[in-house]
C-alpha cells in the first residue's frame, strides 16, 4: 500500500514547554517498496512509524494511506519494535496466534497459519518455547512472524535488529530480504546503521536531528543481492556520511556544549572504517 | 583482631543460607535459655510441648478450625480482591469512587476490624473470616487495580497495532500483564490474612490457634505460649516459602522481571 506523510509536524510536551520532534517530513512509500529512514537517534524516526501505525497523531499535516487518513492502529499496518514486544505470558505458538485471536480466527485455522509463519523464520522446534527462553535473534524472528501472519500490507520496523550482534543481524536482514521478496509488503525500516541501511532498501531517507527534518533521499538502484563491497553502495554511504556527520557533530553539540568538533578527515574515510558508520 | 576473627569466620561477601540463619537462630534462643531460668529451651521444654499438643484432639480441633478459617477466608480475598480490582481497572468511573476506598481499607490492620465483625456477627466464625477477608482484601484490590493501570506501553502498542481492541483487549492483554502484580498482591495477602486470622480468633475466641495463645497466657503458662507463637510464625513462614515466593519467583521468570 501506498504510504504518504505530507508537511507533518510533531511536538511533545517537556518540561513544561514543548520539544519540536518533527519539522514539514514529506515522505512517500510505494506499493511494494522497501524504504530505509536513517538518522541520529533522537531525530523522530521511531514517531514517524508511530503515526504511519495510528498510535500516535501528527500536529499538523496528514499522514494518509492509500490516500485515505490514518486514524488509530489497524493489523494491515504491523509495527515491528526494536525489543521484540513479545507478549511473555505466551509462548511462541501463542504470540504468533494473537493477531488472528483478535480477528476472530477459529483455533484449528489460525494455529495451522501460525505454525506455517512460525516455520518461515525456523523456529519449529520452538514454538512451545516461552519469550524468556529465547535468544533476542529468536524473539526477533518470533515478531516478525507474529507480524507476517496477519499478511500486513505495510511492515513497519523499528530498528528491529539495533539491539542485535553483527551476525545475528547480517541473517535476520537475509531472512527479511527473502520474505520481502516472497510476499512483497510496502516495508518502512527505521535504522541508525549505515550499512544496513543501503544494504537493504530501495531509497534510504536520511533525516536530522531534532527536529527532525528530511535531508537527503538516496535512492539505491544496485541489484540484491547486495555486497559491501560494491561501488555504487559505497558511494552512497559516503554521501549519506558527508550529511550525517554534520548532524552527530550537531547532537554532540547540542548535548555536550560547543567543545565538541569532528575532524574532516573523518568523512573521507572508507565507509568499512569510518566510525561514523554507526550512529 | 576482632575484625580478622568475624573475617575468618564470615568471609567478606558472605550471604547466610537460610538452615545457617535457622541454627544461628536456636543457637542464641539456647544460650539466652541457659542464662535466664523465665526463657523455656527449644529442646527441653518447648519440643515437649510441641509432641504433646499434636496428640491432643483439642488442639488439633483449634488447628483444623484456624486452618478451615483461613481456606474461606483467603478463598474470599482471592474472588473478592482480583474481582474488585479488576472492576475497578476496568471501569474508571468505579475506581474514582471506590479506589481511595480501597486503599483506605488497605490502611486498616488486620486487628481494627475484629470489634466491628463482633458486632456485625458475634463471637463467631463468621466474624472470622470477615476479619481475614477486611484485613487482606485491601492489598490485592489496590495491586490488581495498579497492575491494570500500568501496562507496559509497548505492551500496549504491539497489541493495538495487531487489532486487539474492547472486551478482548482487555482480558487477553491487560489482565495477563497485571499477573505479576496480582500475584505479588497474593502473596502479602496471605501474610496479613494469617496476622488478621490469629487477631479474630484471640478476640472472638472462636476455637483455633489464636484463641489458645489467650487461654495460655492467661494460665501464664510461658513455655507454651512461645511454643505456640513459634508454631504460629513456621505456618506464616513454610507456607509463603513452599507457595507464595516459588509462585512469584515464577511468575516474574516468565514475565521477564528477573534474569
Amino acid at each position: 500500500m501506498h504510504v504518504e506523510l505530507k508537511h507533518v509536524f510533531k511536538s511533545f510536551p517537556q518540561n513544561g514547554g514543548r520539544v519540536e520532534v518533527l519539522n514539514d517530513i514529506n515522505l512517500t512509500v510505494r506499493e511494494g517498496e522497501f524504504v530505509c529512514l536513517l538518522g541520529p537517534s533522537g531525530c523522530g524516526k521511531s514517531t514517524i512509524i508511530n503515526l504511519i501505525a495510528g498510535l500516535d497523531r501528527p500536529d499538523r499535516g496528514e499522514v494518509a494511506v492509500e490516500g485515505r487518513p490514518v486514524h488509530g492502529p489497524d493489523p494491515s499496518r504491523i509495527v515491528v519494535f526494536q525489543d521484540a514486544a513479545l507478549f511473555p505470558w505466551l509462548n511462541v505458538l501463542g504470540n504468533v496466534e494473537f493477531g488472528l485471536r483478535m480477528a476472530g480466527i477459529p483455533a484449528i485455522t489460525r494455529r495451522a497459519r501460525a505454525l506455517e509463519y512460525i516455520k518461515l523464520v525456523h523456529l519449529s522446534k520452538f514454538s512451545h518455547a516461552y519469550p524468556h527462553q529465547l535468544s533476542g535473534g529468536m524473539k526477533q524472528r518470533v515478531a516478525i512472524a507474529r507480524a507476517l501472519v496477519l499478511q500486513p500490507s505495510i511492515l513497519l520496523l523499528d530498528e528491529p535488529f539495533a539491539a542485535l550482534d553483527a551476525q545475528t543481524r547480517a541473517v535476520l536482514q537475509n531472512e527479511l530480504l527473502e520474505i520481502w521478496e516472497l510476499a512483497r509488503p510496502t516495508i518502512l525500516f527505521v535504522t541508525h546503521n549505515v550499512r544496513e541501511a543501503t544494504g537493504l532498501a530501495d531509497r534510504v531517507y536520511v533525516i536530522s536531528s531534532r527536529p527532525g527534518r528530511i535531508r537527503d533521499v538516496q535512492a539505491i538502484t544496485v541489484p540484491r543481492p547486495r555486497h559491501a563491497e560494491d561501488h555504487a553502495l559505497q558511494a552512497h554511504q559516503h554521501a549519506i556520511l558527508g550529511i550525517l556527520g554534520e548532524e552527530v557533530e550537531k547532537v554532540f553539540r547540542e548535548e555536550l556544549g560547543e567543545t565538541v568538533h569532528f575532524p574532516e578527515a573523518q568523512h573521507s574515510l572508507p565507509p568499512d572504517q569510518a566510525t561514523g558508520m554507526h550512529i | 583482631m576482632l575484625r580478622r576473627l568475624v573475617r575468618t569466620i564470615f568471609p567478606r561477601g558472605y550471604s547466610f543460607l537460610t538452615w545457617q540463619a535457622f541454627a544461628l537462630f536456636i543457637v542464641v534462643w539456647e544460650v539466652g535459655a541457659f542464662c535466664s531460668p523465665a526463657w523455656p529451651s527449644l529442646f527441653s521444654e518447648i519440643a515437649p510441648v510441641w509432641s504433646r499438643d499434636f496428640r491432643d484432639p483439642e488442639f488439633l480441633q483449634a488447628l483444623a478450625g484456624s486452618a478451615r478459617r483461613m481456606a474461606v477466608g483467603y478463598s474470599l480475598v482471592v474472588v473478592l480482591g482480583v474481582g474488585g480490582g479488576i472492576m475497578l481497572g476496568r471501569l474508571p468511573l468505579v475506581d474514582q469512587l471506590l479506589g481511595s476506598l480501597a486503599v483506605a481499607m488497605h490502611g486498616i490492620p488486620g486487628a481494627a476490624w475484629v470489634p466491628l465483625a463482633i458486632l456485625w456477627f458475634g463471637m463467631t466464625e463468621q466474624a472470622v473470616v470477615f476479619t481475614v477477608l477486611l484485613g487482606a482484601a485491601g492489598i490485592v484490590i489496590v495491586e490488581t487495580d495498579t497492575g491494570i493501570r500500568q501496562v507496559p506501553p509497548i505492551i500496549r502498542h504491539a497489541a493495538r497495532t495487531m487489532g486487539a481492541r474492547g472486551p478482548r483487549y482487555f482480558w487477553f492483554v491487560v489482565v495477563p500483564a497485571a499477573v505479576p502484580k496480582i500475584v505479588g498482591g497474593l502473596r502479602l495477602a496471605w501474610a496479613f490474612g494469617w496476622r488478621a486470622l490469629m487477631a479474630g480468633e484471640l478476640l472472638t475466641s472462636v476455637s483455633g490457634l489464636g484463641q489458645r495463645l489467650s487461654q495460655v497466657a492467661k494460665a501464664q503458662q510461658l513455655d507454651q505460649l512461645l511454643a505456640l507463637m513459634l508454631l504460629i510464625a513456621a505456618v506464616g513462614i513454610v507456607v509463603d516459602g513452599l507457595i507464595f515466593k516459588r509462585l512469584e519467583y515464577e511468575v516474574q521468570v516468565r514475565w521477564g522481571l528477573v534474569g
